[in-house]
């Protein structure tokens, strides 16, 4: 069984750890448009940083680096490693 | 026929895979710049004249995917559908390999005939990434070419693959994604068969299956019963997968990218960190990236202030006869005069505007190519939300420092109307160059350092402020940033000055023909004798609300041209640049808070005309004359128990 404590939003991973994504609520363009840049679920993240006061996350998903918003972030949960 | 000799080909790509390097590289001198029909997003075309044949080179917009979600990507789907072009060329950046790979297989779904090009392939090298393009070349059944696009390195072998393969028949045999998708696919393509349509039957499908409204709304006009099967099949689809079918699909095209990714690419263990790894580090991090990020912004204006006043001065030494020749050699008829105050609108323009701009251009397009500009919007993103807007936003209130023209354009680059917008309002409200010269030339000169500092500081409070009304009153949900970001990279210095050229070709041509009309206009009425009466008319509002000499109401019409010309225009009235003569430190400060919110300038006004329509542009001037002019005299009456 997997426990659902290290399943958790994007937002509260800390920084240099990854994860798989398990699922990303939220709506159907902006679900289409995570996808269009890699993020789905089942692919692999790991995140890198983030900004003072709760701002933008950085991850690294596809080999590749990308920010997302907080907000954003909020709707993805990930199964850490 | 000269047919025969002639090919077309459309560059395509996301963002930052250098597709302007190649299109530069192609089309150099022969480029049109124009806009798409009715779109404020530009269109590049060129060609290229290469062993005998006339190559038509079209850039499409840089996206990330052909979904109809922005209208760049719209116009980008509808041009590949519609003209098909000879060629679709997707550049592709080789470091980021998985992600653009996203975009080429949608490009795949099109069926258009397609060359691949890996550009960056040394800065992958560099990043031990090995990509095995025969492999690649297989299994997407499509020519691949490697390239170094700012080197120029691999770009013919693009022209040569086209001019080889034109005329050969595609038979393509696309990557397939899983097996119950494909059978949706392929029995609604049986399906769409029997009904004349403008797209591959495949890739219709794939559309209905994403719910495409576009699409949808297409085939219920030929043939809705189609649009039933779909809905029954994106519902099993659902049913199996767990999300939306339109979802299911984009996860099928990710988890394609990532497999062909890792059958062509061979990755190096990491070696040692990179000086790029570490610089990244420091200059994203939430203490050393903000410090950095002020000592870096803080040097900019520094140079471009000291360089412009520097600049200015010489050209000034250039110019300061020219009146002079022309009253002796022309006359000084009222015609002469209009044709001097025309003559004067473009030499203030070189004079005053460009020594500024041109360097800021510079050294922000460095920052641009170096990679730096997107950790600017990272940090700012947070700070940029109070305003409903997102990280991306700032880039235009840093472009506005410099001119309010380039960072009215550059709010294009916002995903949505409403950002657009609200963007464009607040960045007319930043200081931009010429205000500056009327802050530090007063104030700064005259009053003090601390105060030149707190009216910047106001500034930006006061841009906050108006942020978080307009975010409030403008209807719409705010949008969250999603930017990919770059590594750094050293900056390449032929792109830059090919940057630099293009923004201020585009900063003439806006503002140069509004400058010169406006001023002969405000020239006529000054001829004509009406300046006095103006200035008397307004003086209830200049003298007795803000505490000024009446002549600044001339001063203030003439600002609307160019802010700077406030203070070229209060010295030539006064005989002598020394304002301490003619103003108090609180009079100095007053006019400075007008000068820097009572209207944008009549370029940055076209701007907004332009891009938002009429009665938007001239409701933004209405409402920051009203409210520079209530600020402006509230703050002279606060200031009252200063001074």
């Amino acid at each position: 069984m997997i426990n659902k404590k290290d399943r958790m939003s994007l937002i509260d991973i800390k920084d240099g750890r990854s994860g798989i994504i398990i699922s990303v609520l939220g709506g159907r363009i902006l679900t289409k448009r995570l996808a269009d840049l890699g993020l789905t679920t089942g692919t692999e993240i790991k995140v890198i940083g983030r900004t003072l006061f709760s701002g933008p996350v950085q991850i690294e998903v596809c080999g590749s680096r990308l920010v997302i918003g907080r907000g954003l972030a909020s709707k993805i949960t990930v199964e850490l490693k | 026929m000269t047919d025969e000799k002639k090919i077309n080909i459309v560059l395509a790509g996301q963002g930052n895979a250098g597709k302007s390097s190649v299109f530069n590289y192609f089309t150099g001198l022969h480029q049109h710049i124009g806009n798409w029909a009715g779109k404020t997003i530009e269109k590049l075309e060129g060609t290229l004249f290469y062993k005998g044949y006339t190559i038509d080179v079209l850039d499409l917009p840089g996206i990330y995917s052909l979904t109809t979600y922005s209208v760049e990507e719209k116009i980008s789907r509808e041009y590949i559908i519609s003209q098909k072009p000879d060629f679709v060329i997707n550049i592709i950046d080789s470091t980021n390999l998985e992600r653009n790979l996203i975009f080429t297989l949608q490009l795949l779904e099109l069926e258009c005939p397609i060359i691949l090009v890996l550009n960056m392939i040394d800065l992958a090298k560099k990043k031990g990434i090995t990509i095995d393009s025969y492999k690649f070349q297989d299994i997407i059944s499509a020519p691949v070419i490697r390239t170094v696009a700012s080197r120029g390195f691999g770009l013919t072998d693009i022209v040569d693959k086209a001019i080889e393969r034109k005329g050969i028949k595609n038979d393509y045999t696309a990557p397939k994604y899983g097996k119950e998708i494909e059978k949706c696919i392929s029995e609604l393509s049986i399906r769409l068969k029997d009904i004349d349509l403008p797209y591959p039957e495949r890739w219709t499908a794939i559309k209905l299956l994403e719910k495409d409204s576009e699409i949808i709304k297409i085939v219920r006009e030929k043939k809705p019963e189609v649009l039933e099967r779909a809905k029954q099949l994106s519902v099993t689809l659902e049913e199996i997968h767990g999300h939306d079918s339109s979802i299911v699909i984009a996860d099928e095209r990710s988890h394609l990218a990532s497999q062909i990714t890792r059958e062509i690419v061979n990755l190096l263990p990491h070696r040692k960190i990179s000086m790029n790894d570490r610089l990244d580090v420091v200059t994203t991090h939430k203490i050393t990236g903000y410090l950095v990020m002020i000592l870096i912004l803080g040097g900019m204006f520094l140079t471009v202030f000291s360089f412009g006043n520097w600049f200015s001065g010489r050209m000034e030494m250039i110019f300061k006869d020219w009146h002079g020749w022309w009253s002796t050699n022309v006359g000084v008829s009222f015609l002469a005069a209009l044709g001097w105050a025309a003559i004067e609108s473009v030499l203030a323009l070189v004079q005053i505007a460009f020594p500024y701009i041109l360097p800021f251009y510079i050294i922000l397009y460095i920052l641009e190519d170096w990679g730096y500009i997107a950790r600017i919007s990272f940090l700012m993103d947070k700070v940029m939300h109070k305003m409903g807007i997102h990280g991306k936003g700032s880039i235009s209130f840093i472009i506005s420092f410099g001119c309010n023209v380039p960072g009215c354009l550059s709010c294009r680059i916002m995903e949505t109307k409403r950002e657009r917008f609200i963007t464009a309002v607040l960045v007319t409200l930043v200081p931009c160059s010429a205000v500056s010269v009327i802050i530090f030339g007063l104030v700064g000169k005259y009053v003090g350092l601390l105060w030149t500092l707190g009216l910047y500081v106001f500034a930006m409070v006061l841009i906050l402020f108006l942020g978080r009304i307009s975010a409030k009153l403008i209807p719409g949900e705010p949008v969250e940033l999603i930017m990919p970001m770059p590594d750094y990279k050293t900056p390449h210095i032929r792109t830059i000055l090919r940057q630099t050229w293009q923004a201020l070709k585009e900063f003439i041509f806006i503002a140069a023909p509004v400058v010169i009309i406006s001023g002969v206009i405000i020239q006529a009425i000054n001829l004509a004798g009406w300046m006095q009466a103006i200035s008397l008319f307004l003086s209830p509002l200049t003298v007795q609300w803000l505490g000024l000499p009446a002549i600044t109401g001339i001063l203030l019409i003439f600002g609307i041209l160019r802010k700077e010309l406030i203070l070229v225009m209060l010295a030539a009235y006064l005989g002598t640049a020394n304002f301490s003569d003619a103003l108090t430190s609180q009079q100095m400060i007053t006019l400075a808070v007008v000068s820097m919110f009572y209207i944008p300038c009549v370029a940055t006004i076209s701007i907004l005309w332009k891009d938002y329509g009429w009665k938007k542009a001239i409701a933004i001037c209405i409402i920051e004359i009203g409210f520079a002019i209530l600020l402006a005299g509230l703050v002279k009456r606060l200031l009252d128990f200063v001074f």
